[in-house]
């Protein structure tokens, strides 16, 4: 029997048809800290979508404008903070894995590919705190 | 007093039995490197021969004897009795695979999935033997030599709950050994390949878990051949002139 691209053969019909339990992520540490690096993004899109709304309140002037400063939000905006380094330490360390460069024919090790990373990781924060320091003045 | 060691196999007779059940052995631990295909063998030998199992080289090559020793896929003849005893040792099939008996998994699905990557070098127009041999060099041979290593004994496939959650995804095993054939100098394969491995059910099913680079007992690394090849097909798209051979 031959199969198209991306489907799957059918399980022969007297065989016992193994399914994933619904727990399976919490079996191993490896898959928890997955699912965690996964569940990261949802706080973190929830929290860029407020960041939009107060930018559009800014939007009337530094008059009209007060941010928004309950203790709620701050602790759901620490919270935030955690979960996107998590997040970005665990992007930027795969970073190695991900890409295959050579330099003069010989391939760039991941380690220092790593390190790339994070070092544009560092400059892009010193960048951007250093105009927002400044402009906000 | 000589040592002894309780082994747990999954029984499943598909003429009685509704679901897999464990069944209890209690067999000698006659030496430290005893692994649990040892194991296996000696409950088929000495205590119940209608114990079901595939293997074969017992050295770690042929990748037949694919397990989940304690919840862990390994090859059984690679899993060591001391690093369990005096625990018990529990065995069951392979996960996210049907299971035809006690530990034997239906592989076609496998099967299907790596025979539609080629995994095998394809030439446009064969180069006549008398032309001479396909030149490489060390540093070409480099580019693929580390998913080369791939044994085809489906421990990725157990240990990727993409896989298990989805099977049509086209798996680890076969990306890499994709992977592995695209990077090679003297291969032409790479448009064949393409519709299969860079479709939504190839490489851009994977979440990156990466748990089959963990468990690959050949030090493959298909959570690299993967991504890898999602850069690749990506850059293929976006860059001019990106879909050349």
């Amino acid at each position: 029997m031959s199969l198209r691209a991306g489907e799957a053969r059918p399980a022969l019909s007297n065989t016992y048809r193994w399914s994933m339990p619904a727990n399976w992520w919490t079996r191993k540490r490896h898959y928890f800290f997955y699912m965690l690096r996964e569940f990261t993004a949802l706080p973190l899109a929830l929290w860029l979508l407020w960041f939009l709304v107060e930018i559009k309140r800014a939007g009337g002037g530094p008059a009209a404008y007060a941010p928004h400063g309950s203790a709620l939000f701050v602790a759901f905006s620490v919270v935030c903070f955690v979960f996107a380094l998590y997040h970005s330490i665990t992007f930027l360390s795969l970073a190695g894995v991900i890409i295959h460069v050579k330099l003069l024919g010989r391939p760039v090790p991941s380690r220092l590919i790593v390190l790339s990373q994070f070092g544009l990781w560092a400059l892009a924060s010193l960048v951007i705190g250093f105009v927002l320091i400044w402009f906000g003045r | 007093m000589a040592k002894r060691i309780t082994i747990q196999a999954t029984r499943f007779d598909p003429e009685k039995d509704d679901k897999p059940r464990l069944q209890s052995y209690d067999i000698p631990f006659s030496d430290d490197s005893m692994v649990v295909l040892d194991a296996l063998n000696h409950i088929k030998a000495h205590v119940d021969g209608t114990l079901s199992y595939r293997w074969s080289c017992r050295m770690g090559i042929c990748g037949s004897c694919g397990m989940m020793i304690n919840g862990t896929p390994k090859l059984t003849c690679s899993a060591f009795l001391r690093d369990y005893w005096p625990q018990p040792v529990v065995v069951q099939p392979l996960n996210n695979f049907p299971i035809v008996r006690d530990l034997v998994i239906d592989m076609e699905d496998f099967m299907d999935k790596l025979k539609s990557v080629k995994p095998w070098i394809v030439r446009k127009q064969e180069i006549p033997l008398g032309a001479g041999e396909h030149v490489q060099t060390t540093s070409q041979i480099d580019d693929f030599k580390q998913f080369s290593q791939c044994i085809n004994c489906m421990l990725c496939y157990a240990a990727c709950p993409v896989y298990g959650l989805n099977n049509e995804f086209l798996g680890p095993a076969a990306i890499a050994l994709a992977r592995r054939y695209n990077l090679d100098s003297r291969d032409q394969g790479l448009k064949d390949r393409l519709p299969v491995i860079a479709e939504s059910e190839g490489v851009w099913e994977c979440s990156f878990v990466g748990e089959c680079s963990v468990v690959c007992p050949k030090g493959v690394d298909p959570a690299k051949a993967i991504q890898q090849t999602k850069l690749d097909t990506t850059m293929r798209f976006v860059l001019p002139y990106g879909n050349r051979e």
